[in-house]
């Protein structure tokens, strides 16, 4: 008999959460859905006035916006697959017995990049790809690559980070995934079949399936969110080649004091990011029920 | 109980599962060796830069061996007053992980245990939070907290910390409520236990891996959180993290000091993170209990 | 000008004679005009530059001898508009206000500012007599503090664009001498003083200000090209803008690959270290590339004005000034000017000279004992020729500076032509300048 509780019970337990969240959550959410229906920049406040949708259609028809979109989702698909790749094979390595005492430490250094400060990666993509006293270009064998400077070098770096930073977290959600895994049914599997992989596709994954969703949403908002560590490490340069969408809202709401611009591009990034979380959990959390 | 597998006829051992052939050791070695080696790398590297002088720092190509020096820390610590941004970044990590936990296990075991109406989309809700950009709600906050005189405050970063920590909070613990059998509910029920007291004495602490990651999580976020920390503090409650990149004038770049921030910074969250590493594998399940 | 210098003379001679009627034979002092304002706090940002450094150092004697007491907040330099903006919108602390001169119009036209000589009207008892405004050099007080003939605030963090040069590599490639112009800089220094991983010249480029103000603005004036013709119109596409920024393009070869990536940090490190030959940056560098902490290359620097272009020399001009915000309470509008004006005086110059800062004024620089500040004769004669619309400074410059900055690394990247690029940043351009109502007439051409 599940569930059937007094409405007062409901409110006091998920009240507070409730009401923490939309005092901070939703009176910011509406003053920016205000400023982006007005034409809002702080150094013109005078000239404050109502144009309705027209931020909306000035976002929807600029080149630039769709650029820096374009941008950041081909950095969500070269950079997720590969964490979720690197991830998963981190995860088998991890998940098959023996070495225990590395594979302790091997978790350990996992932990490492996850909890670094994003800003401080950026910080640190600047001393290490330095074309002329950078480790990396020492370590290549005393090559001469322009990692900061160059277009497509610097988005290379940026995918490099990123990855770096994020594949423990997918590392570590699969693990667990794979632990869930009933030890007979493993076993049953492997006595059946030779195959690694079909092992992985009929036994592991439905095991893996949730973590993964939740991997996406995550690693998709955050994506779409990208901005402390392209900041310190490019600040979106060379030029726009780095410019994701989080640096150019910043740069058109904070140096470009335009808000109400800077607001619709917010919320249309929110859009975006909500109607993506929605397809993620209907066409996989399906599969897994 | 041995079990002598039929395909390799090898010997179990007693109580394991069936030894399947495992990869080859050496493989598993070299693997598990470059994992750590390119984790750990960028922080070594970022160590001893911080231990060098500006000269030393910039010579091409760099260097290895060489003499080190504890200047670049003294400065930053007392003079450029790292110190207290890093006291500054505790205080609020710490309570503003409190608040989410306390504010959001019950909801998560509401959500988890509770039928109501728009359950889900509740739930949704919440996630969604953790979604909208940080750069549009600056602004919106910053006068707020201007008109309310709370500007360079520690509380006023504590509560905007919420819109990220409390969906972490709620996703992974929901999970982890979830995949409690719901016997031990009913078997208290039956006793006359309140909801509450089902959620303290019986599901929490069978929740805590899950608990305890998002206690994790929700510290590592608000630890290296940067955009309201630059654009919400200014002397009083500046964070770390604005305070790392402060250095970054553009005028001159002083590396040495810059790492040395750098590793200041960081090294409070690694260490936790290490010592609570345990809790993440095992916390990590994110709904896949069934 | 002149009307402006007019103004200001008889501001300056009122107040005098105010100042003289009341003090009676006493004559001013500091501290006894800051008595009715002791122990007030006053707020200003500061940047991470030499100058404030010198300032700060300076501070407890004007703390003592006032009992104001000065908070300074610092920022890097790219988050201090934006922190006073959202500061004066909000209704906040700051009393001061730090203005870049392409801030003043902007400051000046929401009124965040008050004019020097209103504050001084207020309070005529805290106007020093030895306030010598025509001590300043003019070009410097008009274009860093001045805004539609009105002065706002006085000239403090004061820069010019100067050419650093590498004596001992000029004379290893058989130069005895800096370029004269930038034809000389390009055809002759460039190739002989590029290769081997060293290179003759690099222009800090950056996606920032810098790009706008350092690389951008500077190819324009010296080729006889600017911003906006009289009408306001886009000038970027004239023969003149054009030649210069191909003129940029073709110098590129001569600088570090990457050079778009360039801030001023890595530019003077650059220099510092030996890989460059020459550079043209600001003034405020000098003391970063003569320390032997932080150059390699200490003893072989020499500084020379930048060079000549077809349409004469035109440095590039940049620097800030301190003016009262209108924000601040009564005690405050007076504890800062008090503030203001003991940091940019005749008698604290020396001293802030000394210290690592570059005043504004004109004695200071005819003083004995200035041989160990190689800057100086050029920066001097910087000052002279200088053109204060460098930078347009009107309100609608930080829009506009984002156009600048954006195509103008897309040309240097050889994304778009010259002409394309050009184009692009005029058609932009004038739709801000439209929007502004300066082709409608409701708003005066002033930049």
């Amino acid at each position: 008999m599940r569930g059937k509780v007094a409405r007062k019970t409901i409110f006091a337990f998920i009240g507070p959460a409730v009401i923490g969240l939309a005092a901070v959550g939703i009176a910011p959410l509406v003053y920016a859905l205000w400023t982006s229906l007005h034409f809002y920049n702080l150094t013109k406040l005078k000239r404050v006035e109502f144009i309705g949708l027209e931020n909306y259609w000035t976002v929807l028809t600029d080149e630039v916006f769709w650029q820096a979109m374009g941008r950041t989702f081909f950095l969500l698909g070269t950079a997720l697959p590969l964490q979720i790749a690197f991830g998963l094979g981190i995860a088998l390595v991890l998940h098959q017995p023996g070495l225990t005492l590395l594979k302790t430490l091997a978790r350990l250094s996992l932990v490492l990049p996850m909890a670094t400060t994003y800003a401080v990666v950026g910080l640190l993509g600047q001393v290490m790809f330095n074309q002329k006293f950078g480790v990396v270009n020492q370590l290549l064998g005393g090559a001469d690559i322009n990692w900061i400077g160059d277009p497509t070098n610097a988005f290379a770096m940026i995918i490099f980070w990123d990855v770096w930073q994020w594949t423990p977290f997918v590392a570590l959600v699969l693990l667990a995934g794979l632990t869930m895994v009933p030890g007979e049914v493993e076993e049953a599997a492997r006595l059946e079949t030779k195959s690694k992989w079909t092992v992985l596709r009929y036994v592991q994954l439905p095991f893996l399936l949730p973590g993964l969703v939740a991997v996406l949403i995550l690693r998709t908002a955050d994506t779409l969110k990208l901005f402390d560590m392209v900041f310190t490490l490019t600040r979106g340069g060379p030029g726009s080649s780095t410019e994701f969408i989080s640096l150019m809202i910043q740069r058109v709401g904070f140096r470009g004091f335009d808000q109400g611009l800077a607001s619709a591009q917010a919320i249309i990034l929110l859009i975006i990011t909500i109607v993506l979380a929605q397809i993620y959990i209907r066409v996989f959390y399906k599969e897994v029920n | 109980m041995a079990v002598v597998s039929p395909a390799t006829g090898e010997l179990a051992a007693a109580g394991a599962p069936a030894r399947r052939k495992a990869a080859p050791l050496w493989g598993q070695f070299a693997i598990l060796i470059v994992i750590m080696l390119i984790c750990v790398f960028p922080f070594y590297w970022m160590v001893t830069t911080s231990l060098k002088t500006q000269i030393v720092a910039l010579e091409a190509p760099p260097v290895w061996i060489f003499e080190p020096t504890l200047a670049n820390y003294r400065e930053a610590l007392f003079e450029d007053g790292v110190l207290r941004t890093l006291v500054n970044s505790l205080i609020i990590a710490v309570c503003t992980t409190a608040l989410a936990l306390v504010l959001g296990v019950p909801a998560a075991f509401a959500l988890a245990r509770f039928e109501f109406r728009g359950k889900r989309d509740l739930w949704f809700w919440f996630i969604t939070n953790r979604m909208v950009s940080p750069i549009v709600l600056a602004l919106p906050f910053f006068l707020i907290a201007r008109n309310l005189g709370l500007l360079d405050k520690h509380i006023t970063l504590i509560l905007i910390y919420l819109t990220f920590n409390l969906p972490i909070v709620i996703w992974i613990v929901t999970d982890q409520f979830r995949g409690i059998p719901y016997d031990l509910d009913e078997a208290a029920r039956l006793e006359g236990a309140s909801q509450f007291t089902i959620m303290r004495r019986i599901c929490l602490p069978l929740a805590m891996p899950g608990v305890a990651v998002s206690a994790i999580f929700s510290f590592i976020f608000s630890w290296n959180e940067l955009m309201f920390g630059l654009i919400l503090t200014r002397t009083e409650a500046k964070t770390a993290p604005a305070m790392a990149v402060s250095f970054m004038e553009g005028y001159n770049l002083p590396y040495g000091k810059i790492m040395a921030t750098s590793t200041l910074i960081v090294i409070p969250v690694l260490i936790f993170a290490l010592i609570a590493s345990k809790q993440l594998v095992r916390g990590l399940t994110m709904g896949a209990v069934k | 000008m002149k009307n402006l210098r007019n103004l200001y003379c008889s501001t300056a001679v009122a107040s005098l004679v105010a100042t003289g009627a009341v003090a009676g034979s006493h004559g001013w002092s500091l501290k006894d005009a800051a008595a009715p304002y002791a122990g007030t706090t006053i707020d200003v940002v500061f940047l991470l530059r030499p100058g404030y450094e010198a300032i700060e150092a300076m501070l407890p004697a004007f703390e003592e001898e006032t009992g104001i007491n000065v908070n300074i907040i610092k920022h890097p330099y790219e988050n201090a508009l934006g922190e006073q903006v959202r500061d004066f919108v909000a209704g906040g602390d700051l009393d001061i206000a730090l203005i870049d001169l392409v801030w003043i119009g902007n400051f000046a036209e929401n009124d965040w500012i008050l004019p020097l000589a209103e504050v001084q009207e207020k309070f005529p008892d805290i106007v020093d007599p030895n306030l010598d405004i025509d001590d300043f050099f003019p070009l410097v007080l008009n274009a860093f503090g001045g805004w539609n003939d009105t002065i706002y605030g006085l000239p403090f963090d004061n820069y010019s664009g100067l050419m650093f040069y590498n004596r001992c590599m000029l004379e290893e490639a058989g130069f005895d001498g800096p370029p004269a112009t930038w034809g000389e800089l390009k055809d002759v220094y460039g190739p002989a003083l590029t290769g081997d991983g060293k290179y003759a010249f690099a222009l800090q480029s950056k996606r920032n200000e810098t790009q706008s103000a350092d690389s951008f603005a500077r190819v324009l004036w010296p080729f006889g090209g600017s911003f906006l013709n009289d009408e306001f119109r886009s000038n970027l596409m004239s023969e003149e803008s054009q030649a210069g920024l191909k003129f940029r393009q073709d110098l590129m070869q001569y600088m570090p690959d990457g050079i778009v990536a360039y801030d001023h940090a890595e530019t003077v490190n650059a220099f510092a270290q030996g890989d460059v030959a020459m550079i043209t940056e600001w003034s405020a560098f000098y003391s970063t590339v003569v320390s032997p902490e932080t150059s390699t290359v200490a003893d072989c620097v020499e500084i020379a004005p930048e060079p000549m272009g077809p349409a004469g020399r035109k440095p590039a001009l940049g620097g800030f000034s301190l003016a009262v915000a209108s924000q601040a309470d009564e005690a405050e509008q007076a504890a800062a000017y008090l503030f203001i004006q003991w940091a940019t005086s005749k008698e604290n110059a020396r001293e802030y000279l000394e210290r690592g800062g570059v005043p504004a004024r004109q004695s200071v620089y005819m003083e004995d004992g200035l041989e160990d500040f190689k800057f100086v004769p050029a920066l001097v004669e910087s000052w002279q020729d200088g053109v204060p619309e460098f930078r347009p400074r009107f309100a609608e410059w930080p829009e506009i500076t984002e156009i600048v900055q954006e195509w103008g690394t897309k040309m240097m990247l050889g994304e778009v032509t010259t002409e394309e690029g050009a184009q692009e940043i005029g058609t932009r351009m004038e739709e801000v300048l439209e929007a502004a109502g300066y082709y409608s007439g409701d708003k005066p051409l002033a930049q």
